[in-house]
């Protein structure tokens, strides 16, 4: 065995242990902890195609999210439309917007990028806290939907509606597994090349044949299209949304804070991130909430200041060298045997 | 048949004349030099001919087309390679990586864009540091590799700017052994250097400028004594009487 089919040997253990984990795990609590979890890192992961990759730092991605949220839940509600199709009614909204935003913002540089995103997303949650009905659509203004829960046997796939947390648990692991390989094969490709050099170095990227921001609008498309599944997702676990729930900075921040900490631009840095930091969120919302609420962004605040000073590239960086030093350690004891 | 053609061509920067009233070409399978002070106005010429810039005023024709205001990835599709002055490596690409890129030009497949990678870097010498990042290369290295970038893309004409500037003589023999090489494949190559010894040597014609206007242009032994060079480099003092 090779190191790196020692290594991919891991990786699909990890995976299939995450499979057996509800084996394991059968309180609700820590299930729905892990479903979000995966959300986290999923969300993270098509944050980072365009936010990792491409370069430019995203700070208002959860207006895909309220996107996704908001059209399964309207298409459910008003006219029986299973969540799954509005799940993609909703990523083809989201593309259509991420491209109208990333047409004229991503060509600005840096810092304008990020406040023309976090200005856009405030403008939407001001908008729908103030809308009742949009055409013939009904939003509810800042009181949100709510999806009334159907009884325990008609509860099912179709309607995206799950009597226990396990089945949430499997697409959620699902959808994490499949946008990891989808960024996999991205980040070996044509396209992944011409994102990362366009991010890093545009002018020499443009020399060599790339166009940069083309490229940059067609990974945000993407990224807007597989963020805003994960808004379908949140909307049928909770059975209840409301424009300060997905439509928030709060949630476009956390996204950035585990991407940066984990480690930008990397496949394992949003899932490493989200492993680090979700408890952190979890715990202080559950324990804080009422006394001190906003307290996981300040604490993320302070551990992304505390990584940037040691680990600029993120935690990912060394936790992959330790796997490397571990892995190529168990490879060569053997060989030293029979020698 | 040239394969570069400059007409007229002025760029402005606000008040600032950088390149003023331009005219050159270059013909197939030459190398022409291109000289002058700091801040003459070379590499703003470089940037209009590659597309960075749109010129003020005036035409380019690449290959019997004008390509003036084409963008710099069109021009490169067209065949246009070009180094940057001050090098701009991918940093967080590997040396092989940060030449796929140049590659991918010439193909979508990542296993040929590989394949042609290694081959451009294993004919500058690069053979050995393909897996190095750039940040662990030599300065001499890190303009290899901005060579390597743009022969990647396959193109017709190269454009080098100043590619030998910071290099140890041994070096600079060994860049102006790579540029003899390429024209020997029939690369047409457009040069920009302060390195007399270097442009003499290479260059099949040399165009010098000054505040951005055409001062000379010939071979090179009579642009070496031509009276207005001296003046621009060294000042009036040490014109020839
Ligand atoms: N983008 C720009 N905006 C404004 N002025 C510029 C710009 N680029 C170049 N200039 C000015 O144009 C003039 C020519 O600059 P350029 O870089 O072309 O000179 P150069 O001949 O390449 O010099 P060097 O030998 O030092 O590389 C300089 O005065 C420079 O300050
Ligand atoms: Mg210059």
């Amino acid at each position: 065995m090779t190191q790196n089919e020692l290594k991919r040997n891991c990786l699909i253990g990890l995976a299939l242990a995450a499979f057996a984990l509800p084996l394991v795990v059968s309180s609700p609590t820590y299930l729905h902890i892990l479903i979000m979890l995966f959300l986290f890192a999923y969300m993270t992961t098509s944050w980072n195609l365009v936010g990792g990759f491409a370069g430019v730092l995203p700070l208002g991605h959860s207006v895909f999210v309220g996107i996704g949220a908001y059209t399964s839940t309207v298409l459910w509600l008003q006219y029986g439309v299973s969540p799954w199709i509005g799940m993609i009614i909703g990523g083809l909204l989201s593309a259509a917007v991420g491209y109208l935003i990333g047409k004229p913002t991503l060509k600005m540089r840096g810092a304008y990028f990020a406040l023309s995103t976090m200005a856009f997303v405030e403008g939407v949650r001001v908008m729908v806290e103030n809308i009742d009905m949009l055409g013939p659509f009904k939003l509810n203004g800042p009181r949100g939907l709510n999806i009334p829960p159907l009884p325990a046997q008609e509860a099912g796939f179709w309607s995206f509606q799950f009597a226990t947390k396990e089945p949430y648990y499997y697409i959620a692991l699902t959808m994490l597994i499949l946008v990891l390989a989808l960024t996999y094969y991205i980040s070996h490709s044509k396209f992944g090349y011409y994102l990362k050099s366009g991010g890093e170095e545009p002018e020499a990227a443009q020399a060599l044949g790339v166009n940069v921001a083309s490229c940059k609008v067609a990974a945000n498309v993407l990224s807007a299209f597989l963020t805003s599944l994960a808004g379908t997702f949140l909307a049928q676990l909770t059975l209840f949304i409301y424009p300060k729930s997905v439509l928030t900075l709060d949630l476009s921040f956390e996204l950035a804070f585990i991407a940066l900490i984990g480690g930008r631009g990397s496949i394992a840095g949003p899932v490493i991130g989200a492993l680090l930091l979700r408890p952190v969120s979890e715990f202080s919302r559950i324990y804080f909430s009422d006394t001190l609420p906003g307290l996981h962004l300040i604490i993320l605040g302070v551990v992304l200041i505390v990584v940037m000073l040691y680990q600029p590239r993120g935690l990912t960086e060394p936790l992959l060298g330790l796997f490397d030093r571990i892995t190529a350690g168990f490879i060569r004891k053997p060989q030293e045997d029979t020698v | 048949m040239s394969l570069l053609e400059i007409q007229d061509m002025t760029m402005q920067f606000g008040g600032l004349v950088a390149v003023d009233n331009l005219s050159l070409s270059i013909e197939k399978g030459k190398i022409l030099g291109l000289i002058g002070p700091n801040g003459a106005g070379k590499s703003t010429a470089f940037n209009c001919v590659a597309g960075v810039y749109t010129p003020t005023k005036g035409k380019i024709l690449f290959d019997g087309e004008d390509v003036t205001s084409h963008k710099p990835w069109d021009l490169c599709k067209k065949g246009m390679g070009r180094t940057f002055q001050i090098v701009k490596p991918f940093a967080a690409l590997t040396a092989m990586e940060n030449v796929m890129v140049g590659a991918f030009a010439t193909t979508d497949n990542r296993d040929k864009a590989a394949a042609k990678a290694a081959d451009v870097m294993d004919m500058l010498g690069l053979g050995d540091k393909k897996d190095l990042k750039p940040g662990a290369m030599t300065i001499a290295d890190r303009k290899c590799l901005e060579i390597a970038k743009a022969l990647a893309t396959n193109p017709k004409l190269l454009l080098l700017d100043e590619v030998m500037a910071g290099l140890r003589p041994t070096e600079v023999d060994e860049i102006i052994e790579i540029i003899r090489t390429l024209k020997a494949k029939g690369m047409t190559i457009f040069v920009i250097e302060h390195i007399m010894r270097a442009i003499m040597a290479l260059s099949d014609e040399i165009v010098v400028i000054q505040f951005g206007k055409k001062i000379c242009q010939g071979e090179p032994e009579a642009v070496a004594c031509d009276e207005k060079v001296i003046k621009a480099y060294l000042g009036d003092d040490y014109a020839p009487a």
